[in-house]
Order: structure tokens, then sequence, then C-alpha cells
């Protein structure tokens, strides 16, 4: 019984010093490595590049805020771009065909109608994003607002603070029959 | 009494004198910290450019650059605990003569040795392997999933050289019964291969000759690990995957033959 008190005990110390890590590490602050915002209007059938970036790692986020007035979908797509030179100005050679053709690359897709829409994004690989907005041909003409964030933390913040939340309160139930023992053998050798 | 009971009454004592409150918690808590804060896949994207003679796929590559990135730190603070533990724990059973309160135990002598490395080595490990492979988990699932070969070559090869000092630490505590000479040999031995390493590096460059890599890597496989996955150390060595193996073998062999050794003497030479 004293031995399992002990094992149970000490594992349950062990929970609560990782948890306290795992705080610690979720406290850090996220640095900003990129911000881009703007705003435009999309014909029926039109594409808008928002955001690319190649090897995106799984200590970044993408954070993503977009307002649309009428209806556009927004995509987050596994695919690097290449700026080129359309029209006299730089540009990403992406067109609807390419959305088409690579539904396989698609991480996850949102219909937006006359509201604010907010998502965040960390890969769980090294993987390129790039986030479309694309008004449907059969839709009217759309007007949307974008933000979109980089931010690089040690790790995600979610995932760390779910694991500490659980690992506490495990660790300290785990630790009380023990802790109390340990507080009267050193109360008793004093 | 069963046969079993003295062996873990011994491993029970050893691990209560290795890890006592609140060692293990504060070792704990630097292993999670020191994964995530030194996690790195800015690592990986660099070393997927700059991969000269690397054999490995691309994947292969980045799966490395991360378990590398995440060692770094918590490898350090695992050789300081197995260190510690050997030098500190093992000398100071010697140094008090506890270690005769063991010998009355009905167990043989090298089962009392083999509940002592349990404790040092085989908990730290335990706990250094267990929090390790959640980080990576936590951060990168579908990096290391895939790879999951890659990465525990990476392990077990960079986990050879400070075995191979524990091992050599083992063996000093045992002949001179005490364990300060022998801790103070082992960080020697550990911070002399990042300098024998750079000397080495400079030998190859000039001689164009990856030999003096081969001879490291025979005691070191992290070194040709490296080559293999990131390429870093020149254009003229481009070992096989069958190399890396044969070398993270041979370097297990001598930790294998050093512990063999410490397992003698404690059974035949060690006169308490």
């Amino acid at each position: 019984m004293k031995l399992w008190t002990t094992v149970l005990g000490r594992l349950g110390t062990v929970f609560i010093a990782i948890s306290l890590a795992l705080l610690l590490v979720s406290i850090i602050p996220q640095i900003q490595m990129f911000r881009s915002e703007g705003a435009g209007s999309l014909l029926p059938g039109g594409i808008r590049v928002v955001f690319n970036q190649p090897n995106l790692t799984p200590q970044e986020e993408v954070q993503l805020t977009v307002t649309v007035e009428g209806k556009a979908t927004v995509y987050l797509l596994e695919m690097n771009l290449e700026l080129q030179m359309v029209n006299g100005t730089f540009d990403y050679a992406f067109d609807v065909t390419d959305l088409q053709e690579n539904s396989d690359l698609i991480i996850w897709e949102h219909e937006v109608e006359n509201e604010e829409y907010k998502r965040s994004y960390t890969p769980t690989r090294l993987m390129n994003a790039t986030i479309v907005v694309y008004n449907k041909p059969d839709s009217e003409n759309a007007y949307f607002q974008y933000e979109v964030t980089l931010t690089s933390s040690l790790a995600p913040k979610e995932k760390v603070l779910t694991i500490a939340y659980f690992a506490a309160p495990i660790g300290i139930i785990l630790a009380i029959p023990w802790l109390l023992n340990f507080w009267k053998q050193r109360k008793t050798k004093k | 009494m069963g046969k079993g009971r003295p062996f873990l009454e011994v491993l029970a004592s050893a691990i209560h004198e290795d890890y006592r409150f609140p060692l293990l918690e504060v070792f704990a808590f630097l292993y999670a910290l020191g994964t995530f804060v030194f996690a790195s896949f800015g690592v990986s994207i660099t070393a997927l450019g700059t991969t000269g003679q690397a054999m490995a796929t691309v994947k292969e590559t980045v799966a490395y650059g991360a378990v590398s990135s995440l060692l770094s730190m918590p490898l350090l603070i695992f050789i300081i605990l197995i260190f510690k533990n050997i030098a500190y724990g093992l000398g100071s059973d010697l140094e008090k003569r506890i270690i005769q309160t063991y010998f009355s135990y009905p167990i043989k002598r090298w089962g009392i040795l083999t509940a002592k490395l349990l404790s040092a080595l085989g908990v730290a490990l335990l706990l250094f392997l267990g929090m390790q492979i959640s980080g990576l988990y936590i951060l990168a699932p579908d990096i290391i999933l895939p790879q999951l070969g890659t990465v525990l070559l990476t392990y077990v090869a960079s986990l050879s050289y400070p075995l191979l000092i524990a091992g050599i630490m083992l063996l000093l505590t045992l002949k001179l019964r005490r364990g300060g000479i022998s801790l103070v040999v082992g960080l020697v031995l550990y911070f002399a291969m990042s300098m024998v390493t750079g000397i080495a590096t400079i030998v190859a460059i000039f001689t164009e000759s990856p030999l003096a890599f081969q001879i490291i890597s025979a005691i070191s496989p992290s070194l040709i690990l490296q080559q293999y996955y990131a390429g870093t150390l020149g254009d003229f060595w481009a070992p096989a995957f069958s190399e890396v193996l044969l070398y993270t073998g041979v370097s297990y062999v001598f930790v294998a033959v050093v512990f063999v050794l410490g397992y003698i003497y404690f059974s035949r030479r060690l006169n308490l």
C-alpha cells in the first residue's frame, strides 16, 4: 500500500511539474512574422490570393479574418504559388481551374455570406499554404476585407494548454496522499 | 520470499536514493521545458537547402532536423542526470559501504548492479524518451509518425556516446570506489567530443578524406547520421544507410563491452 502511494504520488508530482513547464511554454508570447490586410471586390467567378507561404512549420499559426458583403468562399490550400508579371504588375499565377483541378489540396473551405469570418490554422508538418477568396460564377458581385497574420510560437498553444489543464488536476489527485504522508513524516522527524 | 522481491527492494531503494524529492520533478520540468524551448523546424528548412551530400529523402531530413533540434538541451539534461546517478549515487553507495547491505540480500551481485543501473539509467531514459516522443507528437504528428524509423534511429545514435561515457564512469566509479573523479572524467569526455569533432572536420577538409569522421562515428554515430540526413560535413563523404546502421551497431558494441566489463568487475573483482 505504502509503495503504491509513493509510486503514484511521485507520478503525480511529475505530472504537476510537466504541466507547470507546459503552462510556462504557453505563456511565452508569440512573435508576429507577417501581417497583411486589404480589401477588394470580386466579380462572379473572380478569385483573389490573400496569403501564400512556402514551408509553413508546426510552430507557426495563420490567423485569418475576412468580412464579406455578398457571398464568397474562403479556401486554405496546400500549395505554393509563384509570383508572375501579369499586366505590368506582379501577381500570383492562379486561377479557378487550379482550384478545380487541385481539390485534394483543399485543407478547409468555408462559405461566407454577409458576415465576418475568423479562423486560425497550425499545420502538423512542413507545408506550403495559400489562402484564396473565390466568388462562384452563379453568385453576384461580392466585396471583401481581409486581415492575415502569421505568428510563430514555441508550440501550439491550445494543445499545450489542454495537456497542462489535464495533467495538473490528475497530478494533484495522485500526489495528495503521498504529500500528506511526506509532510507527516517530516513533522515526526522534527 | 519470491526471487524477484529482493531485486525489487534493491531497485526501490536505488530509485528512492537517485530521485529524492524534488529531483525527479525538477528534471521532468526541465525535460518538458527544454523539449519545447529548443524545438525548431527552421533547422529542417535550412537543411533542405544545404543537403549537398545528403542521401536521405526530404521527409527524412525534415524529421531528422526536428528531432535534432528537440534533442539538443534535453540530451544535456539527461547526461547530467545519469552522470549524477552513476558517479554520485553508486559512488556514494560504495564509499559509505551501503552496497554491502545489498550483498546480504538473497540476490546475485549482477542483479544488484542491474537494479542500480535500471534506476540510474532506465528511469532517466524513460523520462527523457517519454517527454521527447510526446513533445514531437504534440508539435508535429504528421512529420513524426510517417518517419518513425528516422526518429528512433536519431535517438539511438544520439544516445550511444552518452551511454558509452556512462559505462566508462561506471568502471571508474567501481575501480576508485568513489564518484567525484569519474564525474569529472565523464564531463571532460563529453565536452571533449565536440573539440575532437572540430579537429576531425579540419583534418577531413584538408585531406579530403572521411577517415577522421568514420573513426569518430564508430563511437559517436550521430556524426554519420548528420552527414547522411543533412550532408553538412562536406562533399567528400556520402555514407549509405547501411553504413549508418553499421556504425551505430559498432558504437553499441563498444557500449556493451564497457558495461559487460563493469558487470564482471562488480561480480568478481569488487572486494568488499
